[in-house]
C-alpha cells in the first residue's frame, strides 16, 4: 500500500453546519487555550501549561468523523476533540485550574484528562503508552465483531519509542480497527524531526502492513476526510489506517518554552497557513457569518470562564480516596458525534 | 570555678595546663586559678578529652561558672569546676536489665515488679512467658512466707462491711500459740540482735536455682550453727543441751488459722536444693493439715520469714525449749557505700531473737556475723 | 472433593471463570496453539477458541497496555507474562497507565496479569525473579500470591472478578510439586491472610513457596505459628498484628531480595503498631540483595532455606 496524499474533499461529505461546526471547535479550543493561558500567567493556573496552538485543525477534523461508540485516547494538543465529544468549556477550564469541578476533580492536571462517560481515555505523560490502549480498545471491538473503532492522536517524538512500534505492529498483524493520527508539529520539545527519525514515520506504515497517509494538517476538511477514510476502511475490516498530518507548533511545548531554537522565517511561513483563518475564508465564501460565529463562541467561553473561577478547590481530605474501584467496574460512554453524516 | 574557701565568691584563669584536644587524666592539673593572690592547681575530675575552655586565661568569674568540658568516655561532658557530680545519665532506671515491650507493657498492667521475677530468656530474660507463668501462680497462697518483698497481691474476697461489736472467742489454735508465746516470754530472757547483710549473692544464687532466699539462708544459718553451736541447743528448766544435729523449724502461716513451726530433721545433710523441697513440701502440707505429730516435734533452731509483706525487723519469741530464733525480713533495694562510693545493693536485717540464761550477745552478734559471712560469700554451696 | 496441582488449580479457575463470563479472555506469548509455556492453557483453545485464547505478538508493554484497552471498553483480560520477570518490559503500561487510571479519571481498568514467578530451578537471574515489591510500591495495583491449589484457584477468581488491576503471583516452583483438595465449581477467596499452621510462642510471617519451607522448617519445633499473607495489596494488616499479639515473637520470610521486599513492610507495620506486643527483635530472612545464580550450590545458598528459617526460630524461641 503505496502513501497518499489526501484532499479537501469537503462536499461530498460536510454539510455547510457540518463546516462551521469545524471553524467553532476550532474557535474554542484556541479560544480556551488563550484565555487559559492568561489566567496561567496570572497564577490560576498550577503546574504547566501546553497548548495546540495552530494545529486545531487536527483534533477537530479527525474526532468530527467519529460515531458515538467510537473511542479516543486524546493527547495534550487535541483540546478540540473534548470539545467534539461534548466536554464543555467550564469543566476544561476547571481542569486547568485544578478545581474539584474539572474533568479529574484535581487530580491529574493540564490536558491529562478523558471524559470517559464521554468515551474518551485521559492520557499519560509517556504519551504513546496511549497507542497501545487505543489498539486494545479495537481489539475488543474486533473480537465482538462490533461495528466500531478506536482512535488515538500521538506526535513525532512518540515514533521513536518502544509503544509506537509495539501498537502499530499489534495493530497490524492482528488488522485491527483503529486509526493512529501523528501529528507531526515538526518539534518534540526542542527536538527537530531530523534528530528524531531516519525515516518518515508516514513511510513506515507499509511496513506494518497498512497504509500511512499524509494529509495537510492545517486543512481541517483534509484532515477530516482521511479520518472518515479511515474509518470506513476499519469499520469494514481492512484494518489499521496511519494518517500522517504536516502541521506546525506554533507555541513553545509548554508555556515556560520561549521556542528560541524555531527560526523565525520558519514561523512565520507556518503562520501564513493558519488552520483557522483558512476555514474562515472557506467559510466567507461560502456567505457564512464568521464575526457571528467568532462572537458565539467568545460569549460561551467568558460563561466557562466565570463558571469555572466559582469552582471550589478540592480537599485535601479526599487526596487519597479512589485509588481502587470498590463496587463495578465502569466502562467508557458513548460520546457527542456532531457530524450529520455519522453512521 | 571552685570555693576556695569559705569567704571566697569569684577566681581569676590564672593559666590552662591543657588546651583542648587535649587528653586529661583524672586529678590531673588542667588548670590553675588564682584567688587572693593565692594559685592554686585545679585537678580534672575526669579522665577523657578537654573539648572546650569557657573561661580564658586572665578573666575572672563567680565561684560555680563553668570553666571548660571533658568529654568523657561513654558519658555526656562533664564541667570542670563544678565539683558536684551531676545526675547519672547513663544509669538505666532498671539497673541496666532489658524488658521487651510486652513485657513491660504487662508489668504495668498487673502492678508487677519485675524483679522478682525469674527469667528463662537468653542471658536470664525474662520474657511474656515467665510473666504468665508467675502471674497463673499470683493468686495461689505463697508456700511459705518469703522474701525478698514485693507488693502484696489484691485481696481475692472483698473486705467484709464493719459490723458492730459482737462478743467472740478466739479459736482452740490460736488460744494454744497464745499460751506458748507467753510462757516463752516468761521463762526465757529474750534479747534481740540484728545485722544488715548485703543479700546480692543470694539473690543471684536463689535465681539460678529457682528457689527463694529461704532455703539459701537457712543452708547459711546452719553453716553458722556449725560455727557457734551453743545456739543450736535447748534449755529446759537447768537443763542445756546443745545437739549435734540441726533440726531447723520453719514457721509457716496458716493465715488466720495462726501459725505451725513444721521441724526439717537432720537439715544439715541437705543442699541448699533439699532444703527448698522439704520446706516447700512441709508448708504445703502444714496448710492442708497433713502434718504428722512428729514433723512438729524436736526442732533446735527456729526459722521465721515473713518478710513477704515488707517489714524490716521484727523480735520474734524463741521456740521453746530452743535458744534462739533467727528472722528474715524484707529484702530491699538501699544505697550502701561501697569502697567510698554509693552503690546499690539488696539488703536485709537478720534478726535473732536469743536467750540471755543460755548465752550472751556477744555469742549472738558473732553468729550472727558468721551468718552474714556465709551469705555474702554464697556461691551456690 | 477433586485433588488437583498448584498448577491444575490454576487451568481450573481459569476454566471456570471463562465458562462463566464472556467477557473474560486471556492472552499471551505461545499460550494458545502451544498450551502456554507451562501449559496452564493446555486444551483452552479448543475449547474457547483462537479470539479468547489469544496468541500475541513478542510485546510485554503490548500485552498489557492492549489489555488496558479492552478492559475499559467491558472486556476482561487475563495477561500472561511468560515468566514474571518479563513484567519489567510492561511496566509502564501497568505502573502508569493501569495503576493509575481509576484514581486520575475514575475509569476502572479491570485486568489480571499472572505472573509465573519464583525460582529455585536453576532458571538463573532473568527466570527467577519476585517481583512483587516494585508493584507493591506502585499505588492502584493489587497483588495476591497464593502457596496452596485451593488458593491459586480462588484468588485467582477473585482477581479476575476484582474491577482492579491484579498481579497474580504463581509461583512456579509450586506448579507441580504441591498437590491439594481443590473445590469444584467457581469460589472466590478473600484477599486475606490464613493461618496456615496455628501455634502460640513465634509466628512466621510469609507467602507463596516460603510457606512450604516455613511449614517444613517448623515441623518438629512446639507452638510455631504459619501465617500466609496470600494478598500483598490489600496487605492483611489485622492478621498480621492479631498474630503478633498472640506470640510476641516474630520471623518474616521473603523469598525475594530483602532490600524492600514484602516483608520490609510488614517488619515495619509491626514495629509501629505491634510494638507493645513483641516479646523479641522481629527477625527477617531473605535472600539477600543479589541477582539470583545459576549454579545449584550458588542457588540454593542464596534462597531461604528450610534450615535457615529453622535456625531463625530456633534462635528466637530461646531468646
Amino acid at each position: 500500500m503505496a502513501t497518499e496524499t489526501a484532499r479537501s474533499d469537503a462536499t461530498g461529505h460536510l454539510t455547510r453546519d457540518d463546516r462551521v461546526g469545524l471553524l467553532r471547535y476550532m474557535l474554542l479550543m484556541r479560544g480556551i487555550e488563550e484565555r487559559a493561558m492568561t489566567l496561567y500567567r496570572q497564577g490560576k493556573v498550577p503546574g504547566s501549561f501546553y497548548d495546540g496552538f495552530g494545529q486545531e485543525a487536527v483534533s477537530a477534523g479527525a474526532a468530527f468523523a467519529m460515531g458515538p461508540k467510537d473511542r479516543l485516547c486524546v493527547l495534550h494538543r487535541d483540546l478540540a476533540a473534548h470539545l467534539v465529544r461534548g466536554v464543555t468549556p467550564t469543566r476544561i477550564l476547571g481542569q486547568y485550574m485544578g478545581r474539584a469541578g474539572g474533568v479529574t476533580g484535581g487530580r491529574d492536571g493540564n490536558v491529562h484528562f478523558g471524559d470517559w462517560q464521554l468515551g474518551c481515555v485521559g492520557m499519560v505523560s509517556m504519551l504513546p503508552d496511549m497507542m497501545l490502549v487505543a489498539t486494545g480498545m479495537a481489539m475488543a471491538f474486533k473480537l465482538r465483531h462490533e461495528q466500531r473503532c478506536a482512535l488515538t492522536w500521538f506526535g513525532d517524538g512518540s515514533t521513536s519509542r518502544g509503544d509506537f512500534h509495539e501498537a502499530m505492529n499489534w495493530a497490524g498483524v492482528q488488522k485491527l480497527p483503529v486509526i493512529f493520527v501523528l501529528e507531526n508539529n515538526q518539534f518534540a520539545y526542542s527536538t527537530p524531526l531530523e534528530a528524531q527519525f531516519a525515516v518518515d514515520p508516514v513511510h513506515r506504515a507499509e511496513s506494518y502492513g497498512f497504509p500511512g497517509w499524509s494529509v495537510d494538517g492545517n486543512d481541517v476538511e483534509a484532515v477530516f476526510e482521511a479520518t472518515r477514510e479511515a474509518r470506513e476502511r476499519a469499520l469494514a475490516g481492512e484494518g489499521p489506517t496511519l494518517i500522517a498530518c504536516e502541521t506546525m507548533r506554533m507555541h513553545g511545548h509548554a508555556a515556560h518554552d520561549d521556542m528560541k531554537y524555531v527560526d523565525k522565517e520558519r514561523l512565520e511561513e507556518w503562520r501564513r497557513k493558519d488552520p483557522i483563518e483558512r476555514q474562515e475564508r472557506v467559510l466567507e465564501g461560502l456567505g457564512v457569518d464568521v464575526a457571528a460565529v467568532r462572537a458565539e463562541v467568545a460569549a460561551a467561553i467568558e460563561a466557562g470562564v466565570e463558571e469555572a473561577l466559582a469552582m471550589p478547590m478540592p480537599d485535601g481530605a479526599t487526596a487519597t480516596a479512589g485509588v481502587f474501584c470498590e463496587g463495578e467496574a465502569n466502562v467508557l460512554g458513548d460520546g457527542q458525534a456532531p457530524w450529520s453524516g455519522v453512521s | 570555678m571552685p570555693q576556695m574557701g569559705v569567704s571566697v565568691a569569684e577566681g581569676t584563669v590564672a593559666e590552662w595546663r591543657k588546651q583542648p584536644g587535649d587528653r586529661v587524666e583524672a586529678d590531673e592539673p588542667i588548670c590553675v586559678i588564682s584567688t587572693d593572690k593565692i594559685d592554686t592547681d585545679v585537678p580534672a575530675p575526669a579522665s577523657g578529652v578537654l573539648v572546650e575552655i569557657l573561661v580564658p586565661e586572665g578573666e575572672t568569674v563567680d565561684v560555680g561558672t563553668v570553666l571548660a568540658r571533658i568529654e568523657v568516655e561513654g558519658s555526656e561532658a562533664l564541667g570542670v569546676g563544678r565539683w558536684a557530680l551531676e545526675d547519672g545519665t547513663d544509669a538505666k532506671p532498671n539497673g541496666g536489665k532489658r524488658y521487651s515491650p510486652v513485657v513491660a507493657r504487662m508489668a504495668a498492667q498487673h502492678d508487677l515488679d519485675l524483679e522478682a521475677i525469674k527469667g528463662t530468656g537468653r542471658q536470664g530474660r525474662v520474657t511474656k512467658k515467665d510473666v504468665l507463668a508467675f502471674l497463673e501462680h499470683a493468686d495461689e497462697a505463697p508456700m511459705h512466707i518469703e522474701s525478698p518483698y514485693r507488693p502484696e497481691p489484691e485481696p481475692q474476697s472483698p473486705t467484709p462491711k464493719a459490723q458492730s461489736p459482737k462478743p467472740g472467742a478466739l479459736s482452740r489454735m490460736r488460744r494454744s500459740i497464745g499460751e506458748h508465746m507467753k510462757r516463752s516470754l516468761e521463762t526465757a530472757a529474750t534479747c534481740t540482735t540484728w545485722i544488715e547483710a548485703d543479700m546480692s549473692r543470694i539473690e543471684a544464687g536463689r535465681e539460678q536455682l529457682g528457689l527463694t532466699a529461704l532455703p539459701l539462708v537457712a543452708r547459711c544459718a546452719i553453716a553458722a550453727l556449725r560455727e557457734h553451736p551453743q545456739l543450736n541447743a535447748w534449755l529446759e528448766g537447768e537443763a542445756y543441751t546443745v545437739h549435734d544435729a540441726v533440726h531447723l523449724g520453719i514457721a509457716v502461716s496458716l493465715g488466720d488459722e495462726g501459725l505451725i513451726v513444721p521441724v526439717i530433721h537432720d537439715a544439715q545433710e541437705l543442699s541448699a536444693e533439699g532444703l527448698g523441697r522439704r520446706i516447700k513440701d512441709a508448708a504445703k502440707r502444714a496448710r492442708s493439715g497433713e502434718l504428722r505429730p512428729d514433723e512438729v516435734r524436736g526442732g533446735t533452731f527456729t526459722i521465721t520469714n515473713p518478710g513477704q509483706y515488707g517489714s524490716i525487723m521484727a523480735t520474734p519469741v524463741i521456740n521453746q525449749p530452743q535458744v534462739a530464733i533467727l528472722d528474715l525480713e524484707a529484702v530491699v533495694k538501699r544505697p550502701v557505700v561501697i569502697d567510698d562510693a554509693i552503690a546499690i545493693r539488696p539488703m536485709t536485717i537478720f534478726g535473732l531473737s536469743w536467750d540471755h540464761r543460755a548465752l550472751d550477745g556477744v555469742l549472738a552478734a558473732q553468729f550472727l556475723a558468721s551468718l552474714r559471712r556465709h551469705v555474702e560469700a554464697w556461691d551456690g554451696g | 472433593m477433586p485433588t488437583m496441582t498448584y498448577l491444575q488449580a490454576i487451568s481450573d479457575g481459569l476454566r471456570e471463570e471463562m465458562r462463566d463470563d464472556e467477557r473474560v479472555f486471556c492472552m499471551g506469548e505461545d499460550i494458545g496453539v502451544f498450551g502456554g509455556a507451562f501449559k496452564v492453557t493446555d486444551g483452552f483453545i479448543d475449547e474457547f477458541g483462537p479470539d479468547r485464547v489469544m496468541d500475541t505478538p513478542l510485546a510485554e508493554s503490548g500485552i498489557v497496555g492492549t489489555a488496558v484497552g479492552a478492559a475499559v471498553v467491558g472486556l476482561r483480560p487475563v495477561c500472561e507474562m511468560q515468566f514474571s520477570d518479563f513484567i519489567s518490559c510492561g511496566f509502564d503500561q501497568l505502573v502508569n497507565v493501569a495503576g493509575k487510571m481509576h484514581y486520575r479519571q475514575g475509569l476502572a481498568v479491570p485486568i489480571t496479569v499472572r505472573l509465573p514467578t519464583g525460582g529455585g530451578f536453576s532458571g538463573g537471574p532473568f527466570h527467577s525473579q519476585n517481583p512483587e515489591a516494585w508493584f507493591m510500591h506502585s499505588p492502584g495495583i493489587k497483588i495476591v500470591a497464593p502457596a496452596t491449589p485451593e488458593d491459586a484457584k480462588g484468588l485467582l477468581i477473585s482477581a479476575i472478578r476484582d474491577p482492579n488491576p491484579v498481579l497474580f503471583c504463581e509461583h512456579k516452583h509450586l506448579y507441580r510439586r504441591i498437590k491439594g483438595d481443590v473445590e469444584a465449581g467457581a469460589y472466590a477467596t478473600p484477599m486475606r491472610a490464613r493461618v496456615a499452621r496455628d501455634g502460640d510462642d513465634l509466628v512466621v510471617i510469609t507467602y507463596g513457596a516460603m510457606v512450604h519451607t516455613a511449614l517444613e522448617a517448623t515441623e518438629e519445633l512446639e507452638g510455631v505459628r504459619v501465617l500466609d499473607l496470600r494478598s500483598l495489596v490489600p496487605l492483611d494488616e489485622e492478621a498480621i498484628l492479631d498474630s503478633v499479639r498472640a506470640c510476641a515473637k516474630v520471623v518474616v520470610v521473603d523469598e525475594a531480595n530483602e532490600l524492600c521486599a514484602a516483608g520490609a513492610q510488614v517488619a515495619a507495620l509491626i514495629a509501629e503498631r505491634g510494638f507493645e506486643d513483641l516479646d523479641g527483635p522481629v527477625v527477617r530472612v531473605a535472600t539477600p540483595n543479589v541477582p539470583i545464580p545459576f549454579s545449584p550450590p550458588l542457588e540454593q545458598a542464596v534462597l531461604p532455606s528450610v534450615d535457615r528459617v529453622k535456625e531463625a526460630c530456633v534462635e528466637l524461641l530461646a531468646y
